[in-house]
């Protein structure tokens, strides 16, 4: 069965279509990157698997189920904004991770965040937008789940920064699983990827192989996008 | 070593390269057992299908072998590494002679340049 | 589960509220307290005046404990958090339900210090005998025990406070339907939710009255009622509040079970 699948999915908002009959699956035990120009539906598509829309017609499957309790067990998610009640501390945060997901790996958050010389008794709205980002992504990535998704990590961060986003997703992702990651930065992403999704305005362009593609094509992921969707 | 890659060819096959030289060079030494793919991913900042694809064409290169339950680990044959290590470096003279031949350089003088800078033990 | 999320919402209401409580009954203690200072014209004032302050904080108090239930419910289903509220393995329905629960237990707790800081204000062997006295007159007259009606008037208020909460809800999951304007939306489903009711309680006066005269009577004449009567109306006005309690619940319950749409 395959980890997630998109059967024949659209979405509107009014009368636009922000995803057009999509039809997509997402293997297990792969990096792949979801890339696509700002708003063309990458944020749309993966707010669908994670069940905060609600599909206009066609249908996402995860380990062949409708999005739910099951689902949400085994997906870990990191939108674009801080989703943290910002009263709560670092302490706090992690608790209630810890007590609402079975696969939350505690003591490997703790270390995390011991690297990044972060005091837990903060309160999150004291904590810089980029230490908060941080956190979550440390808090999602300390889950052992078999799709993380991460929705734009690179956006307007610096190089040292995305070394170490990019570290931490690395460096911490169950074995075994699938990790997605939406992005218009192609270059900073494309060499840790296995396979590629481009999206253009609310439909799949492409999938393929990283290596496939770079071979066939002679050039950089990144280079390839350019030349598809110039501007 | 550094791990700057170029996007523009599969990051497995520079991979291969990279670690090839290390074996050659002896930098990894023979016998020496090799860290987890994860462990080699994260020091490359690369997918562990990644290096896994590399370390699979390294094997069926010969250049390592798989002991069934300890991990990896760089091989004894000698022979092989010379070899490789022979091929290796003939693709570098080669590439070293087109581009003497590409500004204009004859075979003879490329030779001169080598001994003259050469000798000198170090380049300046 | 259930328990974990009504666990923090709970938390996140008592937060600010128990701050309301703690003035409302300082302050209730405190002009109490100058009113007992007997022949002073200046501390009976100052008495009246932080009485006065102390209602304040208890009218505060409910407007606080009810506007922070409809903010955390926005919060958590449809704003920022809502990235996570929905993405938890928890039912839609169980944090729903941990809404409504926090929103009883909240609401109780407010009448209750009200109900505490009116008896710290007023309390007093003289006012005590004159209420028991009064309600004696209408106990004799009516037949009826009057701690019962007023244990019953409780109820009904706070049957009708949670019933305002749980049109909120209700106009926030409907009114997040919608596109654009979904705050405007909201407001005008719950309002409507409210028409709805007020005329189906007419509707049930209407029809109780058809079978029983004397009930018509009320609305026709203004003619003295029975006292079995005033027990009815009473014990159904209770009974209707709990019913649409019940039927807002599940109406909230099914719309969020239908899927959301996080902005």
């Amino acid at each position: 069965m395959e980890l997630v699948e998109c059967r024949n999915l659209c979405k509107n908002f009014e009368n636009n279509q922000i995803l057009k009959n999509i039809n997509l699956t997402i293997p297990r035990g792969k990096i792949i990157g979801l890339l696509g120009k700002n708003g063309t539906g990458k944020t749309t598509l993966i707010k669908l698997i994670n069940d905060l829309l609600t599909p206009t017609s066609g249908e996402v499957l995860i380990n062949g189920k409708k999005p739910g309790i099951v689902s949400k067990k085994v997906i870990a998610y990191l939108p674009e904004r801080t989703y943290l009640d910002k009263n709560m501390t670092v302490k706090q945060a992690i608790n209630y991770f810890e007590e609402f997901y079975d696969n939350f790996d505690k003591q490997k958050a703790i270390e995390l965040l011991k690297d990044l010389n972060l005091e837990t008794d903060k309160k999150i709205a004291k904590m810089s937008k980029g230490m908060q980002e941080k956190l979550q992504l440390i808090l999602v990535m300390s889950r052992q789940a078999q799709l993380y998704i991460l929705d734009e990590p690179l956006g307007g961060v610096d190089p040292a920064t995305r070394d170490y986003i990019l570290d931490t997703i690395l460096s911490n992702f169950s074995e075994g699983a699938s990790v997605m990651i939406s992005t218009h930065l192609i270059a900073d992403i494309e060499r840790i990827l296995d396979e590629v999704i481009f999206i253009d305005q609310g439909e799949i362009v492409l999938t393929s192989s990283a290596d496939e593609l770079r071979n066939k094509e002679k050039a950089s992921i990144d280079e390839i996008f350019r030349r598809n969707f110039k501007c | 070593m550094d791990y700057v890659f170029d996007n523009e060819r599969p990051i497995y096959v520079q991979l291969v390269e990279k670690l090839r030289i290390q074996i050659v060079s002896g930098k990894l030494k023979q016998a020496q057992r090799l860290p987890s793919v994860r462990e080699l991913a994260l020091t490359a900042r690369v997918n562990p299908n990644t290096m896994q694809k590399a370390l699979a064409e390294l094997e069926m290169q010969g250049l390592i072998y798989t002991e069934r339950t300890n991990g990896k680990y760089v091989t004894q044959d000698t022979k092989l590494i010379e070899k490789v290590k022979k091929e290796l470096a003939k693709e570098k003279v080669k590439n070293y002679l087109n581009d003497m031949d590409s500004i204009g350089i004859s075979y003879e003088d490329a030779i001169l340049y080598l001994q003259e800078l050469g000798g000198k033990g170090k380049w300046n | 589960m259930l328990r974990k999320l009504l666990k923090y919402d709970l938390k996140w209401i008592y937060k600010e509220l128990i701050v309301f409580y703690l003035l409302a009954l300082t302050f209730s203690a405190i002009g109490r307290s100058l009113g007992l200072i007997q022949n002073s014209i200046v501390f009976s004032i100052a008495s009246g005046v932080t009485i006065g302050i102390a209602v304040g904080m208890l009218l505060g108090s409910l407007v606080n404990c009810m506007l922070r239930l409809w903010s955390r419910f926005l919060k958590s289903l449809y704003k920022d958090e809502a990235y996570l509220t929905h993405t938890l393995p928890v039912e839609k329905k169980t944090v729903y339900t941990s809404k409504v629960i926090t929103a009883i237990i909240t609401l109780f707790t407010t009448v209750i210090v009200i109900l505490a800081c009116l008896a710290i204000c007023f309390y007093s062997q003289a006012n005590m005998q004159m209420l028991k006295e009064s309600l004696e007159i209408v106990e004799t007259t009516y037949n009826i025990d009057m701690i019962a009606v007023l244990f019953l008037m409780a109820i009904i208020i706070l049957t009708e406070l949670v019933f305002i909460v749980l049109l909120g809800y209700v106009g926030i999951i409907i009114g997040h339907r919608a596109n654009k304007h979904k705050i405007l939306y909201s407001v005008i489903t719950g309002y409507v939710g409210y028409m709805i009711t007020q005329i189906a309680s007419l509707l049930v006066v209407f029809l109780f009255g058809i079978l029983n005269p004397q009930v018509m009577n009320l609305i026709s004449t203004t003619q003295m009622l029975d006292v079995d009567i005033i027990k009815y109306m009473l014990l159904g006005a209770t009974g209707l509040y709990i019913v649409y309690n019940i039927i807002f619940y599940i109406i909230g319950k099914k719309q969020l079970e239908k899927g959301v749409n996080v902005e």
